[in-house]
C-alpha cells in the first residue's frame, strides 16, 4: 500500500500533466512547431516567385505550382520538374551576371531533379487528421457567384467584396504569402475549429459535424 | 509489488497517460512532411475516361468491343455497340481479356532454351538476338518452315501465309475442335466457301442437331442476341420453339422448348427421315424443288429412311415418347418443323465429330431446302467475300490429316523449322496423332510467339512474345459474317506495361522478311501501314458505313467506328443443288468407335473453351453454366447410372480410352443419357501460368490427349466424338468446387421412372406455344 502522500503527488503530477498536455494543444497551432515557420529543406523564397514583378518578384500565380488547388481537396506541393520548368535555364551554370538570386540554393534544386530524389518539405499549414477541408470549394465560394462584400472573421477582419481573383482568394485565409520570405501562418489565425464554425456561420453555410469532420 | 487489483489499475493509467504523452511529445515526421515527387504526377487529379474500339481475341468469334481507357490503362471491356456481330453484347470470354493484358505471368522478353527441349528452362535475350537468331534459322531451314498460328482471317491471315510462301513453307491454322465438316456440309450442300449466318431473329422453329450454339459453337454472342429476339421481340406474334437434338444436355439444350436425348452419331438418318416425312406428306416449302433434290426421284431417293425404319436406331427414351411409336414422333416433329415457317435447321459440334459427321450435318442443312430457308428471311443468310480481293475472309485450319501429314514431315526431316503463333498443338491434338512427339527432336528449330507459356511454347528454342491484342494492331473478317461484307479493325488502346517488353508478331514477320529480301508480297514496313492501305482501298470503293471526305478522315473515323461494313453488299443466294438427297443418301452410315464402354462426348468449355483462356482466373472462375463447377475438369454422368456403379458425387473416376486414360471427379447430372459421360476441354495443362496448371492430374485432366486419332470420313478432321471409355472408380474422392452448393440435382415435377435423363425435359412440345 502506497503511503497517502505518494498517492496524493501522483495524482497531483497525472492531472498536472494532462492540463500540460491539453494548454500545448490549444494554444499551439497544431501542436508544436507549426507556430513559427519551421525550417525548411530548401529556402524557398515565395517573394521572389509569387512577389510582384513591381516588388522584384516574377508574379507566378499560386495555382501554377499548387496545381490542384483549384480542383479537389488539397493544395498540393508541385514535383521537382515543375521547378524545372524555369531553373533548368536559370541556375548557376547559366545565370552569369549579378544577381540577388541565391544560385546555391537554386542548385539544390537541380541537384534533387538531377539526382532523383524528392524533396521532402516541412508542413507550415496542417489541421488534424479527422477534419476534411476542400480547397476547391472554398476558392469557389471566394472567386465565384454574384458582387457582393463580406466581413470574414479571419485575418484583418477588414471588408472586401466578392467574387475575388483566385489569386488574391488564397491571401484570405493564408495572408500575403506572396510578401513572405518563409512562409507562416497568417498573424492571429489559428485554423482552429472556432475560425471555421465563425466563417461558416457569417456566410449562412451549415455547420453540421459532418461538414468538416470524417 | 504484488500485483493486486489497485495496482493493476494504477499501473493501466500511467501507461495510458504515459502513451498519450509520448505520442503527442513524439513529432511524427512522416506526417509533417510535405513531398515534392521528382516527376510530376500525370494529370490524375480528375480521371477522364477515353473509349477505344478495338476486336476481342478471346475466342475465334473475333466480336467488336468497346475499351474502357483511363490514365493509359485498359479497365473495363465492353461490346461494342455498332458492330454487327455481336451489336453491344459480348462474352465472359471478352471480359477476361483485361486479366490476359495484366497477367502477372506474361513472357516478359525474348528468350531462348538453356536447358533440354520440353524442360520449360529459358534464358533471356535482348531482341536483337532474338530477330537475329530467327533470321539465321529462316535463312538456313526456311524451305521447310512450317508456320502455325491461331485460325486468322483479313490481314494477320494475309501477313502469315504470305510470309511462309516467301520462303517456301506452310502455314496452317489451328484450333483442337475446327469447323472443317461444318465447312465442307456447306459446301456440299449450298455450294459456298464461307460459313453462312442464321436469322433466328425471325425464325420461328430452330431444329438444333449438337451445335451448343448459345455457348460455344461458332458465333454464340451474335446468336444469342438472334435466340433473345426468337423467343420475344417487337413485332413478333409467336414466340420462337426451339428443339435441340443432341446426346449430352448441353447449355443450349437447357435453354430449349425440346431436348432430343438421340444416340450419339444418328442425328443424319434423323434429319433424312424427317425430310422423308416433309415429302411424303407434301408438307414442303412452295419454294422447294424436290424434284431437283432428289433428281427426280422423289420419296424414292430416301427409300431406306422412313419414319418406320429410322425410329427404332433413335433410341429414344420411352418417356419423351408418351406412348406413341419412335415413327409417330419423328412424323410429329417433322410437322411442326415444316409447319412453322420461317423454320430452320442447323447441326454441329458432336453432330460433326462422329466418323460420320459430313453425312450428318449434311442431312441436317438440306432440310433448310425443302422449308424453303435458303437465304431467306429467317432462315440461312449466306456471306459475301472480302470487300478487298486478296484479304482472306475464311480461316485456312489444318486437319487431323494435316497434322498427322506434318509429324511425318518433322520426323522425315522435311519440315526443320516450326513458327507457332498462340497455337497449342501440342496440347491440342490427340496424343495418338504423335505431333507433340515429333517435335521432341535436335534437328528441328521450333520458334514461339505466345505471350504466354503454353505446352507447345515449352518445346520452343526461341520466345518472341507477342504484344497482347489490347497493345497491337489487326483486322478482322468475321465468319460467319452477318450477311454482307464487314471488316473489323483492331488498334492498340494501351501500351504494353514497363516491365513488359513484347514485340507485334505481324510486325516481326515483315520486318524479317524485310531483312531476308523476301518482301516481294509483303510491302508494308507494319502491320499499321498495311491496315492503311486497305482503309485508303475502301475509301475508294465509295460505300459502305464510314463516312469521309479525305482517306485521312476515313482511316480516322474506320477505327473510331471499329470496323467497316456495307449492308447492300449480300451474299449470294444458292440455287438448289441437283440430286443432294441422292448424294447424301448414298453417304448414309452407322458411326464406327474405338475403345468400349459409354460414348465419350467431350465440350468446349464456356469461358476456357479449348483450353486457350485457361490461365485466365475470371475464365476459370466463371462456374459453369450447368454444373456450376469451377476450376476443374470433371465427368458428367447419369446420376442412375452412377448409384448403379456405387459412385458417388466427387468420387475420382479413371476414364479408359482406347488411347489412354485420365482421372476426373464425377458430377452426377439427372439428364444425361445413360450410355453418355461428358468431359469439358480445357484443363489439363502442365506447362503455363500457375492459374492453369495449379490443379493436379486428379482434377485437372485433358480430355483431348486420350482420344483416338480417328478421322471424319471425307473431310480428315478430328472425330472427337467417335471414342467409348470405360469408367472405374480410384477410391479417391474430392470436393467438386461448385455453385450450386451441397444439393444434389433433382427434378423439379412429376416422378418419372424410365430414363431419368427425361425427367427433366421440358413439358412444352412443338407446337405449343406458351
Amino acid at each position: 500500500m502506497l503511503p497517502l502522500a505518494l498517492v496524493g503527488l501522483l495524482v497531483t503530477a497525472i492531472v498536472g500533466f494532462i492540463l500540460v498536455v491539453l494548454a500545448i494543444s490549444w494554444f499551439s497551432n497544431p501542436p508544436f512547431g507549426l507556430g513559427n515557420a519551421p525550417p525548411q529543406p530548401i529556402a524557398f523564397p515565395h517573394t521572389v516567385h509569387a512577389g510582384l514583378p513591381a516588388e522584384g518578384g516574377v508574379g507566378i500565380q499560386c495555382e501554377f505550382c499548387h496545381r490542384n488547388v483549384t480542383k479537389g481537396a488539397a493544395a498540393t506541393v508541385p514535383a521537382v520538374e515543375n521547378c524545372l520548368f524555369c531553373h533548368n535555364q536559370i541556375n548557376s551554370e547559366n545565370v552569369v551576371a549579378e544577381t540577388s538570386v541565391d544560385l546555391a540554393e537554386v542548385q539544390r534544386v537541380v541537384d534533387r531533379f538531377n539526382d532523383n530524389n524528392p524533396i521532402d518539405w516541412e508542413r507550415v499549414h496542417r489541421l488534424p487528421d479527422h477534419v476534411r477541408f476542400v480547397h476547391e470549394a472554398h476558392i469557389r465560394f471566394l472567386t465565384q457567384g454574384e458582387s457582393r462584400e463580406v466581413t470574414l472573421p479571419i485575418g484583418d477582419e477588414q471588408p472586401m467584396r466578392l467574387p475575388l481573383p483566385v489569386g488574391e482568394s488564397c491571401s484570405v485565409c493564408h495572408g500575403n504569402v506572396a510578401g513572405m520570405t518563409e512562409v507562416q501562418p497568417q498573424t492571429g489565425q489559428s485554423l482552429k475549429m472556432g475560425t471555421c464554425v465563425d466563417c461558416h456561420k457569417t456566410n449562412n453555410v451549415a455547420t453540421d459535424c459532418t461538414i468538416c469532420h470524417k | 509489488m504484488k500485483l493486486t487489483r489497485r495496482n493493476f489499475l494504477s499501473w493501466a493509467g500511467i501507461s495510458a497517460v504515459g502513451a498519450v504523452g509520448c505520442d503527442i511529445f513524439g513529432k511524427d515526421g512522416e506526417e509533417l512532411r510535405l513531398q515534392s515527387p521528382v516527376m510530376q504526377p500525370e494529370d490524375l487529379v480528375k480521371g477522364r475516361d477515353n473509349w477505344y474500339a478495338t476486336l476481342c481475341r478471346q475466342c475465334p468469334s473475333s466480336e467488336g468491343v468497346l475499351i474502357r481507357v483511363m490514365e493509359g490503362r485498359a479497365k473495363k471491356v465492353q461490346g461494342n455497340p455498332n458492330y454487327p456481330v455481336n451489336w453491344g453484347k459480348q462474352s465472359a470470354r471478352c471480359d477476361s481479356g483485361l486479366q490476359a493484358l495484366y497477367h502477372p505471368e506474361r513472357i516478359s522478353g525474348p528468350m531462348r532454351r538453356s536447358g533440354a527441349r520440353g524442360s520449360g528452362q529459358f534464358a533471356p535475350i535482348t531482341w536483337e538476338q532474338g530477330l537475329d537468331t530467327l533470321s539465321a534459322e529462316l535463312s538456313a531451314r526456311g524451305d521447310g518452315l512450317l508456320l502455325i498460328t491461331e485460325p486468322m482471317r483479313a490481314h494477320p491471315a494475309l501477313i502469315s501465309s504470305r510470309f511462309a510462301d516467301a520462303f517456301g513453307g506452310r502455314h496452317l491454322g489451328f484450333e483442337p475442335l475446327d469447323q472443317t465438316t461444318y465447312r465442307a456440309a456447306v459446301k456440299s450442300v449450298y455450294g459456298q466457301d464461307l460459313l453462312p449466318d442464321f436469322d433466328l431473329s425471325h425464325a420461328n422453329f430452330l431444329l438444333s442437331f449438337g451445335a451448343d450454339f448459345l455457348s460455344t459453337w461458332v458465333s454464340p454472342t451474335r446468336w444469342s442476341v438472334g435466340y433473345g429476339n426468337f423467343r420475344h421481340s417487337e413485332g413478333r406474334t409467336e414466340r420462337g420453339t426451339h428443339v435441340q437434338v443432341e446426346p449430352r444436355f448441353s447449355m443450349t439444350a437447357a435453354n430449349a422448348d425440346k431436348w432430343v436425348p438421340i444416340k450419339p452419331g444418328i442425328e443424319g438418318y434423323l434429319a433424312l427421315s424427317l425430310a422423308h416425312v416433309i415429302i411424303s406428306e407434301n408438307l414442303q416449302a412452295a419454294s422447294a424443288d424436290v424434284n431437283a433434290l432428289t433428281s427426280g426421284q422423289g420419296l424414292a431417293a430416301l427409300d431406306n429412311f422412313s419414319p418406320e425404319q429410322v425410329g427404332p436406331i433413335l433410341d429414344l427414351p420411352e418417356a419423351m415418347l408418351k406412348g406413341h411409336s419412335p415413327a409417330d414422333w419423328i412424323r410429329e416433329l417433322a410437322r411442326d418443323f415444316a409447319g412453322h415457317t420461317p423454320a430452320l435447321a442447323i447441326g454441329g459440334d458432336s453432330a460433326a465429330a462422329h466418323s460420320n459427321g459430313r453425312f450428318n450435318l449434311e442431312a441436317i442443312y438440306a432440310l433448310n431446302y425443302l422449308v424453303g430457308s435458303v437465304g431467306e428471311i429467317g432462315g440461312i443468310q449466306m456471306n459475301p467475300g472480302s470487300p478487298i480481293s486478296d484479304l482472306p475472309a475464311s480461316s485456312a485450319v489444318g486437319t487431323l490429316a494435316d497434322w498427322t501429314s506434318a509429324a511425318g514431315d518433322i520426323r522425315d526431316g522435311r519440315t526443320r523449322m516450326l513458327m507457332v503463333h498462340t497455337a497449342d498443338p501440342v496440347y491440342g491434338l490427340p496424343a495418338s496423332a504423335g505431333f507433340g512427339d515429333a517435335l521432341n527432336r535436335d534437328d528441328l528449330f521450333i520458334v514461339s510467339f505466345s505471350p504466354f507459356m503454353d505446352e507447345t511454347t515449352a518445346m520452343a528454342d526461341l520466345v518472341l512474345p507477342d504484344r497482347i491484342y489490347l497493345e497491337d494492331w489487326g483486322s478482322d473478317i468475321p465468319e460467319p459474317a452477318p450477311g454482307y461484307q464487314v471488316l473489323g479493325i483492331q488498334q492498340p488502346v494501351v501500351n504494353p506495361l514497363s516491365d513488359l517488353d513484347p514485340r507485334s508478331f505481324c510486325d516481326i514477320l515483315l520486318s524479317t522478311a524485310q531483312e531476308l529480301g523476301h518482301d516481294g508480297d509483303l510491302p508494308w514496313d507494319s502491320l499499321q501501314a498495311a491496315l492503311r492501305e486497305t482503309s485508303d482501298a475502301l475509301f475508294a470503293l465509295n460505300r459502305g458505313s464510314v463516312k469521309a471526305t479525305s482517306a485521312g478522315e476515313f482511316w480516322n473515323n474506320l477505327l473510331r467506328q471499329g470496323g467497316w461494313w456495307d449492308e447492300r453488299e449480300t451474299g449470294p443466294t444458292p440455287s438448289t443443288p441437283n440430286g443432294l438427297y441422292n448424294q447424301i443418301a448414298s453417304r448414309a452410315a452407322q458411326p464406327s468407335y474405338s475403345g468400349e464402354g459409354l460414348y465419350l462426348m467431350p465440350f468446349s468449355h464456356n469461358t476456357l473453351l479449348d483450353g486457350r483462356n485457361t490461365h485466365l482466373p475470371w475464365a476459370q472462375a466463371a462456374p459453369d453454366p450447368l454444373t456450376t463447377i469451377a476450376w476443374q475438369s470433371w465427368v458428367e454422368m447419369n446420376q442412375r447410372r452412377m448409384e448403379e456403379m456405387g459412385l458417388r458425387e466427387g468420387d475420382i473416376v479413371q476414364v479408359q480410352a482406347s488411347q489412354g486414360s485420365i482421372t476426373a471427379p464425377v458430377y452426377p447430372n439427372p439428364a444425361m443419357r445413360p450410355d453418355v459421360v461428358g468431359i469439358p476441354l480445357g484443363q489439363g495443362r502442365r506447362n503455363g501460368p500457375e492459374y492453369a496448371t495449379a490443379g493436379d492430374e486428379r482434377e485437372s485432366s485433358n480430355v483431348l490427349s486420350i482420344l483416338a486419332a480417328s478421322q471424319v470420313e471425307g473431310t480428315g478432321a478430328l472425330a472427337w466424338a467417335s471414342n467409348r471409355v470405360q469408367i472405374s472408380a480410384t477410391g479417391q474422392s474430392m470436393r467438386l468446387v461448385k455453385f450450386e452448393g451441397e444439393f444434389t440435382s433433382r427434378e423439379i415435377g412429376n416422378q418419372i421412372d424410365n430414363n431419368p435423363a427425361e425427367e427433366i425435359i421440358k413439358t412444352t412440345s412443338p407446337g405449343e406455344h406458351h
